[in-house]
């Protein structure tokens, strides 16, 4: 199973603060090992909504509104996916990580099997293709 | 450039275990997924289970703390996203406003760090992570 592991933001990262040598140095041993045991399947830190922005949806109107969201008790600061055999272990890699402080989200990914009859064979055809191709962008993407 | 559209649904937090979207609501988001795949702007997409089925890991003191979901302090929670390369911010978020959302929605753009924006000393000391990422995959498979 998948899971997404959300990284909320604090005053800090709001605030655009980089990270130090030694936080860099321990989170990037933690993601080797995350590597290695072949649990990593993505990880990317987010900008802060001051450079960010929300669209809202009513009916067919469309309502951009930009960051910073200081009202919003929960920002997310950065993300990752992680390839699992259970939440147990997703929250035991997780209490692993060298944070201080922070709140971290774990959320199960919805798998293609799990949407049940809603999920034509045709729509599940087309969704394998999404992937594939996505994936492929996606590698050419990072270089 | 690589954004995150982050959806939001009202509501989701406090979703049952095991909640699906219908069968309409599916194919209506499949037809606007293939679309950002047309275009090529398509990195990466995925939906998320409720709270109720997740967990959450605090660690005060730099000691991990776990609690189950749901979270009632939640006001606003995760549903899915979509990872899209653009040229611009604007681009990204025209790509949101396309979005079939419905009245209960919203959608957050944000700019993923790229290793460039780091500055010199930074980038230095996270050397070898655009390695790990290169070596990491995405989806193997359910």
């Amino acid at each position: 199973m998948r899971v997404m592991v959300l990284v909320k933001a604090d005053k800090e990262s709001e605030a655009g603060a980089l990270p130090d040598e030694k936080i860099l140095t321990e989170m990037g041993q933690f993601n080797e090992e995350l590597v290695k045991a072949g649990v990593m399947l993505a990880g990317e830190g987010l900008q802060p909504s001051s450079r960010g922005a929300r669209v809202r949806f009513d009916g067919k109107k469309r309502t951009v509104i930009d960051g910073p969201f200081t009202e919003a008790k929960e920002l997310i600061a950065g993300f990752w996916l992680w390839q699992v055999k259970s939440m147990e272990e997703a929250v035991e890699w997780l209490k692993r990580a060298p944070f201080d402080r922070t709140e971290v989200e774990i959320r199960q990914v919805f798998e293609t099997e799990d949407f049940g009859p809603a999920m034509t064979p045709e729509l599940r055809e087309q969704e394998e293709r999404l992937r594939v191709q996505s994936e492929q962008l996606s590698k050419a993407a990072k270089r | 450039m690589r954004f995150m559209l982050l959806m939001i649904p009202r509501g989701y937090e406090s979703a049952a275990p095991g909640t699906l979207p219908d069968a309409e609501g599916l194919a209506t988001m499949m037809k606007y997924n293939q679309s950002l795949q047309r275009a090529g702007v398509l990195l990466a997409l995925d939906g998320l289970h409720p709270p109720s089925m997740g967990a959450r890991v605090s660690f005060p003191g730099g000691k991990p703390k776990v609690t189950d979901g749901p979270f009632a302090e939640a006001k606003e929670v995760v549903g899915g996203y979509w990872l899209i390369q653009v040229k611009s911010k604007e681009e990204a978020i025209e790509w949101a406003k396309r979005c079939p959302g419905s009245d209960n929605e919203v959608i957050e753009v944000r700019q993923v760090q790229e290793f460039a924006d780091f500055p010199p000393d930074v980038q230095e000391a996270a050397a070898g992570f655009s390695e790990l990422q290169a070596q990491s995959g995405q989806r193997k498979g359910s």
